[in-house]
């Protein structure tokens, strides 16, 4: 169930109507509970035992921890136990599949099989007996990877690591953790919350204010224009090009890869803008995951911008853990080198993620120093520096999308031996992305801010938004987003 | 209010709006929404033959066919309804039936084509309830197409390998058909479409002006073209043409032989049951109804659905009768004037108007009356 349904907007509309109704009361979550259980099953309802599994499991190592003298005992079951069902779950293929070639070409006759699909005879069996009930309905098989589980795997050992430090106290209720755990707006591709902000909103009544309603309102719009009018317009050109890059030449590779940059931006911050707004129609206030990341004038300011909820989920619970920038230089590049790695291995069991994250560790590297003179912080024009970082970016998610190296090569090697070609760029979207990037620049100067928050433009612009969504865009070509299969 | 110490940015450069401005955005939106597509009514022609018939490519353009509805209603016009054998496909926009019905009458009334390609009963009840509330009152000759009970695929009993025709005009919910397969979302957008008017006009904006894209899509087609100028009011104006050749069934080249159906009876068939929900429609919005049953294309039956066909046409005539639902049953038209199982050829469609005019059912319509006087009765 995608936001940018109309399936959704229906589901949000009941169960925001009796969380209305219920809030305050005992039944408010079990309430909010069973919707976002509602929402997560209607992937793959089988999922739903793996999501009540890591929470009960978390749950109740931190109710041993608090009893218990051996609490880091209970920390590393919890830890192990989530980062085995990540691992099973994400990244048996990779393993296998690498193990595989390891020992092939060490000459070791011996494979690790490859796990396709779980317990296919379980979802031969329920979709039979549904069909005997004459039910519509078929439950998917177990193989794709459980949407969202990057996420609520995380937000869920964030919670025992927090308690273990003593940076929260324990949830009294299993309800309103399990809620926690899953609260259906930022369930499955973020932002990944921590029990310090969410499971605390959780567990008081504030009253919903009309500004929460309206701000609600106004984060949805503009993540849904994001979403469906920005990202799934470029996803068209960069599909169209990244799917065959031996077709095409340098001005539609430089393009597709630049148009990618704005996409992965669009799609993942409009995500988070509707489920931050969602959020925010209930009351509660999901933290900030994306600011301008592409007005960064470094790559560290860039990752201070860029998916913050996981940069500092990585930053709280790798990197500073490992000794942070409290070490030698050495430990310090290190530590580094080693958290923006696991970083791109946690987007996906590939290659590709692997380069995309060795790629912003090595630049992290080579220009840490470099941020902290004067020279760059005073001399160079800030324009300038964020043509560089963006430029960098840029060159990186090449990796990310082409997912594999070979593939990523191919689009290199092209892009400075393949010459002149007619892109077909359309000067839509060209227009489309440079109104973008002026309307951030703007916000950011203090005579465009002045002018972008009059309250007639603002009006002007929501209609813009909704109109040309109405009227441009086709119904029902709803897009997946790109963090769902994270 | 905030919790004490939670300090969560609102975010970073987001369009944010007040209460209140919210409230004047979503006023300002209806009104826009609600003017739009009429003033775009007013500044987009529509072509005025008479002849005038949806074109082909923008079937799925409801809005362009509730206009059309419109002015032929106000014209007076008698009004013909149905699927592509009333469009025809194999004829030229001058052959079609309502073109020679109005021959037939030496053009002393129009006759609408409100024909619309693949509108298959079920399609057909939705097309009429959503789209066709101005033509109430108005003399109307529907078209009844047996082939929609064929088969249990046509019938919409089992999924069609060909896809499913029309599908925002059935029911979304309710009735439950089994041959339609689609999802919660597009279920929900299709009842919003067929009730805003503005939805329907924005489809009507992808379907004329961008080839049934979106605008994004449409751009990548047309990388270097102003989107502006695509969007320019100009009028829907159908080629010419026939959309398939004018060639008999029968005709070598054609590779069609005769075929045996596996007819549903008219209890069990869903494709009736819409039928029939169309003629009560027509007739509770106060339109004067007169059914035309085939004629189908008997030359292409094997003998045993033959005998089925013509027990299933008096069966459906009768009941239409019992209903108080005037009903016409025209012979068949020979062989070498049907293109197919249902649609007949130009000359086809000729011979069909005359003998059709010179029906008691068509008489006793008011605008028939005018008719009948025309042509000597």
């Amino acid at each position: 169930m995608l936001f940018h349904t109309w399936a959704f907007v229906a589901f949000f509309l009941i169960v925001y109507a009796g969380f209305r109704l219920l809030r305050g009361t005992r039944a408010e979550m079990p309430w909010l509970l069973g919707a976002s259980y509602l929402f997560y099953g209607a992937w793959n309802p089988l999922y739903l035992v793996l999501i009540l599994y890591t929470t009960s499991v978390d749950y109740y190592a931190v109710t041993r921890m608090a009893r218990s003298r051996r609490r880091g005992m209970w920390l590393a079951f919890s830890v192990v136990n989530s980062l085995l069902v990540l691992g099973f779950f994400k990244y048996r293929h990779f393993a296998a599949e690498n193990i595989n070639l390891l020992l092939d070409w060490a000459g070791v006759p011996l494979a690790v099989p490859v796990v396709n699909e779980l317990l296919p005879w379980l979802t031969a069996d329920i979709n039979s007996s549904l069909a005997a009930m004459g039910l519509h309905y078929t439950v998917p098989g177990l193989g794709d990877l459980p949407v969202g589980i990057s996420f609520f795997t995380f937000q869920s050992m964030s919670y025992t690591i927090d308690f273990y430090r003593g940076h929260c106290d324990r949830e009294p209720s299993f309800i309103r953790y399990a809620t926690f755990v899953s609260f259906f707006p930022q369930l499955v591709a973020g932002p990944i919350e921590r029990s310090t902000n969410l499971l605390r909103q959780l567990g008081q009544v504030q009253p919903i204010t009309r500004t929460d309603v309206a701000d609600g309102l106004s984060l949805f719009l503009v993540g849904l224009f994001k979403k469906v009018a920005l990202a799934d317009y470029l996803a068209q050109y960069v599909d169209k090009v990244y799917a065959v890059p031996g077709n095409w030449h340098a001005p539609a590779l430089v393009l597709a890869t630049f148009a990618f940059s704005w996409q992965i931006y669009f799609d993942f911050s409009g995500y988070t803008d509707m489920a931050r707004g969602l959020g925010r129609m209930m009351g509660f206030r999901l933290m900030l995951n994306f600011n301008n990341p592409y007005l960064a004038d470094s790559l560290g300011d860039f990752w201070r911008r860029w998916h913050i909820s996981l940069s500092t989920w990585f930053r709280d619970y790798v990197y500073i853990p490992m000794g942070g920038s409290r070490r030698s230089t050495w430990a310090i590049y290190r530590n580094m080198v080693l958290t923006m790695v696991i970083s791109g291995l946690w987007h996906g069991a590939e290659w590709g993620f692997v380069i995309w994250g060795l790629l912003h560790a090595a630049g992290r590297a080579a220009t840490r120093k470099l941020e902290q003179t004067s020279l760059y912080r005073d001399r160079v024009p800030r324009p300038l520096k964020q043509a560089l970082v963006f430029a960098f970016v840029t060159f990186a998610w090449i990796f990310f999308r082409a997912r594999s190296w070979s593939k990523a090569w191919t689009i290199i090697e092209r892009i400075f031996t393949s010459g002149w070609g007619d892109p077909q760029f359309p000067i839509l979207a060209m227009a489309m992305i440079l109104a973008i990037w002026a309307y951030q620049h703007a916000y950011e100067s203090r005579w465009g801010r002045g002018i972008l928050e009059l309250a007639a433009v603002r009006v002007a612009a929501a209609i813009a938004m909704a109109v040309y969504l109405a009227t441009f865009i086709a119904p029902g070509a709803a897009q997946a987003f790109i963090y769902f299969q994270f | 209010m905030s919790l004490p110490g939670l300090d969560v940015r609102f975010g970073s450069n987001v369009v944010r709006l007040s209460a209140w401005q919210w409230l004047v955005t979503a006023l300002l939106l209806v009104l826009v929404m609600s003017l739009v597509p009429s003033i775009w009514e007013r500044i987009e022609p529509l072509e005025d033959g008479a002849d005038f018939r949806i074109p082909y490519e923008l079937s799925y353009d409801y809005w362009l066919y509730q206009r059309h509805c419109r002015r032929s209603a106000g014209r007076g016009d008698v009004l013909v309804v149905g699927d592509s054998v009333i469009w025809g496909p194999y004829v030229t926009r001058q052959e079609t039936l309502p073109h020679y019905l109005a021959a037939a009458t030496g053009g002393c009334r129009r006759f609408a084509n409100l024909g619309l390609d693949g509108a298959h009963p079920a399609a057909l009840a939705g097309l009429v309830n959503s789209y066709g509330a101005d033509i109430a009152g108005c003399d109307v000759i529907l078209h009844c197409n047996l082939l929609w009970i064929s088969s249990p695929e046509h019938d919409l009993r089992k999924a069609r390998p060909a896809g499913f025709n029309h599908p925002a005009l059935v029911a979304q919910f309710y009735p439950d058909i089994p041959a339609y397969d689609e999802t919660l979302s597009r279920r929900i957008g299709n009842v919003l479409d067929r009730n805003v008017t503005f939805f329907a006009w924005a489809n009507h904006m992808r379907a004329s002006r961008l080839g049934g894209h979106d605008l994004p899509t449409w751009s990548l087609d047309h990388p270097y073209d102003n989107p502006g100028l695509a969007l320019r009011p100009t009028a829907d104006v159908e080629a010419d043409k026939r959309h398939h050749p004018p060639l008999p069934w029968s005709d070598p080249s054609r590779g069609i032989r005769r075929q045996a159906y596996d007819w549903t009876d008219l209890e069990q068939s869903l494709q009736w049951r819409f039928f029939q929900a169309t003629v009560a429609a027509l007739k509770e919005r106060g339109n004067r109804v007169v059914v035309v049953v085939g004629p189908f294309n008997e030359h292409m039956m094997e003998a045993e659905s033959l005998a089925v066909y013509r027990r299933l046409r008096d069966q459906a005539a009768a009941r239409l009768r019992q209903q108080g639902v005037a009903c016409c049953v025209p012979p068949v038209l020979p062989s070498e004037l049907y293109g197919d199982a249902s649609h007949p050829l130009a000359r086809g469609y000729r011979q069909l108007a005359e003998w059709l005019v010179r029906q008691k059912e068509i008489a006793d319509l008011p605008a028939g009356r005018q008719v009948a006087d025309s042509v000597g009765r």
